[in-house]
């Protein structure tokens, strides 16, 4: 081999060590066999490395490759699809440590492990995973120096430090690049999150769905309003509208199930004051988008459906940004279509005899539709009613006559889905809607932070002259729910976030640990919006604001000027010529010495040597010939020793003399002495 | 033959765009004994791995538009541009050194001769991966961190007599990402000097017929006594001059007869009939042979004599006069 093509053992490290960093975050995604292959990888180069073993034949590689990807196979139950891909990739990583032998191996590896931070930021791009990839670039990197310096086998500071030199003098290089490289649209369609679990509301709720999604202290959603907030309690994230029950469930009607006449919205006489807001979403894997209602899309690419709930054709993948108009005193829908009527009083006939006979019964004696919603409220009011998030299991037949009339606990989706059917059977339009209330309010940068528990369903009524009126039966059971939300609701039954101990929002009541939450949710937040949530459309106005436009010419400018802005000075800093030679450090303070002395006239004579210098201040001054003799002992004991070494225990006798030394005062001494 | 045409044709053009490209350089680093790198000296070019890590990029660059995945983004361009900054950092790793020539050993043609170079650093920098290596050398690679200078001996196989010139010494280095290549081309006027090729002949023609004028005659035996000198590390004590020493004249050796100087010329005339390359080798031979029994020599060639010598450096000079007969100078 090629004395240039050999891998130095420092190098070797590097790379093992961060081919350990870069599967490290994959690990919650991966077969744990896969780590193994890690660990048996990294054994077999390093017994390679001692002489023990050697580099495997063609046979046991091809072994390995093949049972590898049999074992994906069979951990996956296929190959296709973002998730085996991935670990397939991992895989192979590790198994090219093992044929690790020359450089041009290590180039494959290195740019390979360069592509899996990628990898990694295609499931999150939080700021900890970002940080933590920025770590992971620099081992590569340094793996990368490390395998440009032969013959060095022990660990140096100074290959990490120059590999982090050179990322953050890239670091300027590339924030300009980002943010004026062109984002055109994807080219292809591409492998998706097969494996990743669907969060939030789903489209079909049965009793008990959101309550497990009360459980949960994640973000679903960050919202950012241009004028003042409003009260929390008015805020109804509008998600989904499900106007179907079928077998105890409610779900959302079908885009295909709406005759093609009734897909569009119909028109909305917006009233009142409008509500601008940005949303910023993690990702669901679901289609719709929350908003309050009446929305209309401010962003490109969202679409309104016949129910007025925004959605998107793609499932949302990533985190997303989008903007939101608001009329919240707009009417909705004033006239029914037939069609819209039909499914919207839709009940399965034989199920809940008891709920429907006495919905019927109340009706008769309420005598129309808006003193009717209100005798059913005034119900769950007055009996004995209770608000829960761990609500008893109810029976397969007929559940919500065994809610109605026999548990009377539950959780929101059991008072909206108890007052839809009620509202149906007397005849009715009412259907069940499903989103978040509320939403934690962030002092600090004025965004609304709702959570998984926030989640709610609540129930729209149409009413003649009014459309489709917001009735929330769940604050009649639990106001608290609605004003202060459900960590106030739950206090009594103490099982807010009682599965999880360690979550921050349990301890919101210590003060200095909440000021931290909100912090790094503030930090999150502008995170999500200027870098995660960059797109087309802020690129766009970025560019504008900035630069007042944009043109083909300003690009090349404004690149080519801030590259060089950057680039001149790490060329001037790497290229212009240090002193050949720079003064050791003894002639350094002998010279301070003379520098001294020459001010107080003796300048000592070009050729003449320390110790004749010495001797003639002696003879002029005896009051500092100590010092002076002192110093030119240790100057001459450094600079002439063979064996002194700058910074040795001499050399600092000699610094601390001379700075003792102050000819100046003692030269006044010798004076008043005279 | 229009394909024998062609093919003549299209190495025409190589030659004379390969001459063209040697005059440039010949231009732009001329030759020097030492030669300090800087801007005018230094060529850099993406590696062979530098292309292939461009290409890694693009399929990053392509998952990242596909996935819209600013991070994704941000990483790609984070490694382009560190590509970017990546030029500074390899062209400075050449910058600033001085390849200073030391010597290139003389040599008989077959053998490998050794040239010597010596690399300084300007400034505390340090310096890695210098790879050096002329077209026919092997090859070395040295790294400039705790010494400032440090010499490096390339070995190649020499041509014809004459002066050896080792073409222009490749310095190059990919560190520190072996991304980029940058290198420099360097004619440090350097040659090694190659003896002719030794020939042996049967016997000297003319030496016993053609005695040249005062050659001596050889002494039989090695038993003659002929003289005292000093005694010297490793003389027989036998030879002791033990007497002398009793009577306190220091410790002398006695020499004996077989080192009797005796004085031969090598003449050019020697070998009428003979091409030039061919007396000379036969003469070096002699030569070589002459020096091996410890035998005085002289040299005459037309327009030089070398008065008949033994030793070393009276070697070298018969050698260098034989390697250099009707070789000008040293090219340019």
């Amino acid at each position: 081999m090629k004395p240039d093509q050999q891998i130095p053992r420092n190098a070797l490290a590097w790379i093992i060590l961060s081919l350990f960093t870069l599967v490290a975050p994959h690990v919650e995604r991966i077969p744990f066999w896969v780590l193994a292959v890690y660990v048996f990888a990294a054994a077999w180069r390093i017994m390679v490395f001692r002489g023990r073993w050697s580099f495997p034949g063609r046979w046991v590689k091809a072994g390995l490759i093949i049972s590898s990807f049999a074992g994906i196979y069979f951990s996956y139950g296929s190959i296709i699809g973002l998730e085996p891909t991935i670990a397939l990739l991992l895989t192979a990583f590790a198994l090219k440590l093992i044929e690790l032998a020359q450089r041009k191996d290590g180039y494959v590896l290195l740019f390979l492990g360069y592509f899996i931070c990628i990898t990694e930021f295609l499931f999150s791009q939080d700021l900890p995973i970002v940080l933590y990839s920025l770590l992971n670039v620099t081992l590569v990197t340094t793996a990368l120096v490390a395998m440009h310096r032969p013959g060095e086998h022990q660990f140096n500071r100074k290959t990490i430090r120059l590999a982090a030199v050179m990322l953050l003098q890239a670091l300027p290089l590339m924030l300009v690049l980002f943010f004026l490289f062109p984002r055109i649209g994807p080219l292809w369609s591409v492998p998706i999150k097969s494996h990743t679990a669907k969060t939030g509301v789903s489209d079909f709720m049965r009793p008990g769905d959101i309550s497990r999604l009360g459980k949960s202290d994640e973000v679903a959603f960050r919202v950012q309003f241009e004028g003042d907030i409003p009260n929390p309690a008015d805020l109804y994230w509008r998600g989904l509208v499900m106007s179907r029950l079928e077998e105890g469930a409610w779900r959302s009607l079908r885009y295909f199930d709406v005759p093609a006449a009734e897909r569009r919205p119909r028109p909305v006489q917006t009233s009142g004051a409008a509500l601008d807001y940005q949303v910023i979403i993690a990702p669901t894997q679901q289609h719709w988008l929350y908003s309050l209602r009446y929305a209309t899309p401010a962003s490109p690419g969202i679409m309104t459906s016949p129910d007025y709930v925004l959605f998107t054709p793609a499932e949302i993948e990533d985190e997303r940004l989008y903007r939101v108009r608001s009329w919240p005193e707009a009417q909705l829908e004033l006239t029914l279509s037939d069609y819209r009527r039909g499914v919207e009083l839709q009940l399965p006939p034989t199920e809940n005899p008891a709920t429907t006979a006495f919905a019927r019964e109340l009706y008769e004696q309420a005598n129309n539709p808006r003193a009717f919603v209100d005798a059913v409220l005034a119900r769950f009011t007055q009996e004995a009613f209770s608000y829960t998030l761990n609500p008893p299991l109810l029976p397969e037949d007929n559940p919500l006559d065994a809610f109605m009339f026999q548990t009377r606990t539950g959780f929101c989706e059991h008072y909206a889905a108890a007052f839809v059917v009620m509202m149906r059977a007397a005849g009715v339009p009412a259907r069940v809607v499903a989103g978040y209330q509320g939403g934690e309010v962030n002092p600090l940068n004025r965004t609304v932070i709702v959570h998984q528990f926030d989640a709610h369903a609540w129930a729209e009524v149409w009413l003649d002259g009014e459309g489709w009126v917001r009735i929330d039966p769940t604050a009649s059971v639990s106001p608290d729910r609605i004003e202060w939300g459900l960590e106030r609701a739950l206090e009594k039954e103490g099982s807010f976030l009682s599965d999880s101990p360690l979550s921050l929002m349990r301890y919101r009541g210590v003060a200095w640990l909440n000021i931290l939450r909100l912090r790094y949710d503030a930090l999150t937040y502008r995170w999500q919006s200027w870098v995660t949530g960059f797109n087309r459309d802020r690129q766009f106005q970025l560019l504008n604001d900035v630069f007042d436009g944009i043109s083909a010419r300003k690009f090349v400018l404004v690149l080519i000027g801030t590259w060089l802005l950057v680039l001149l000075p790490i060329a001037f800093s790497l290229l212009r010529r240090r002193d050949k030679h720079p003064l050791p450090a003894q002639d350094k303070y002998y010279l301070q010495f003379c520098q001294r002395m020459a001010a107080l006239g003796f300048v000592r004579a070009p050729g003449e040597t320390a110790d004749a210098f010495c001797a003639r201040i002696c003879r002029a001054l005896p009051g500092m010939a100590t010092d002076v003799r002192e110093i030119t002992t240790l100057y001459c004991g450094v600079a002439y020793a063979a064996q002194a070494r700058p910074g040795d225990e001499a050399t600092q006798q000699l610094k601390r003399a001379v700075a003792r030394f102050r000819p100046a005062k003692v030269i006044g001494f010798d004076r008043q002495r005279a | 033959m229009p394909e024998h045409h062609r093919r003549t044709a299209t190495r025409g053009i190589k030659h004379r765009m390969r001459r063209r490209f040697e005059s440039w350089v010949n231009r732009r680093i001329p030759p020097a004994r030492a030669v300090t790198l800087d801007q005018k000296r230094i060529f850099i070019f993406p590696s062979r791995t530098g292309l292939f890590f461009a290409l890694c990029l693009l399929v990053m660059l392509t998952a990242a538009v596909n996935y819209q995945n600013n991070m994704s983004f941000a990483l790609t361009f984070l490694l382009a541009t560190l590509f970017i900054v990546g030029i500074l950092h390899t062209y400075a790793n050449l910058s600033g050194l001085t390849i200073r020539a030391l010597r290139a050993n003389p040599v008989f043609p077959g053998q490998h001769t050794e040239f010597a170079v010596q690399v300084e650093r300007s400034g505390k920098r340090e310096h890695f991966a210098l790879h050096l290596k002329w077209p026919e050398s092997t090859e070395s690679l040295v790294n400039l961190c705790e010494q400032d200078t440090v010499q490096v001996q390339l070995h190649m196989p020499v041509g014809k007599r004459g002066w050896y010139s080792p073409g222009r010494l490749l310095l190059e280095s990919t560190y520190p990402l072996g991304l980029l290549r940058s290198w420099t081309w360097i004619d440090l006027d350097l040659y090694a000097m190659v003896y002719p090729r030794p020939l042996p002949s049967t016997e000297l023609p003319g030496l016993a017929t053609d005695r040249p004028e005062g050659a001596a005659i050889p002494i039989a035996g090695s038993d003659d006594f002929y003289g005292f000198r000093d005694y010297r590390h490793g003389d027989s004590l036998r030879q002791i001059h033990w007497k002398g020493l009793a009577r306190g004249q220091g410790v002398q050796t006695k020499q004996y007869g077989a080192y009797a100087s005796r004085s031969v010329w090598l003449d050019w005339d020697m070998f009428p009939g003979l091409g030039t390359e061919q007396r000379l080798s036969h003469l070096c031979y002699w030569a070589l042979e002459f020096e091996g029994r410890n035998e005085e020599y002289g040299l005459r060639l037309p327009g030089l004599v070398i008065e008949p010598g033994l030793g070393g450096r009276h070697r070298d000079r018969v050698l260098q006069a034989l390697a250099l007969y009707g070789v000008e100078r040293r090219p340019q």
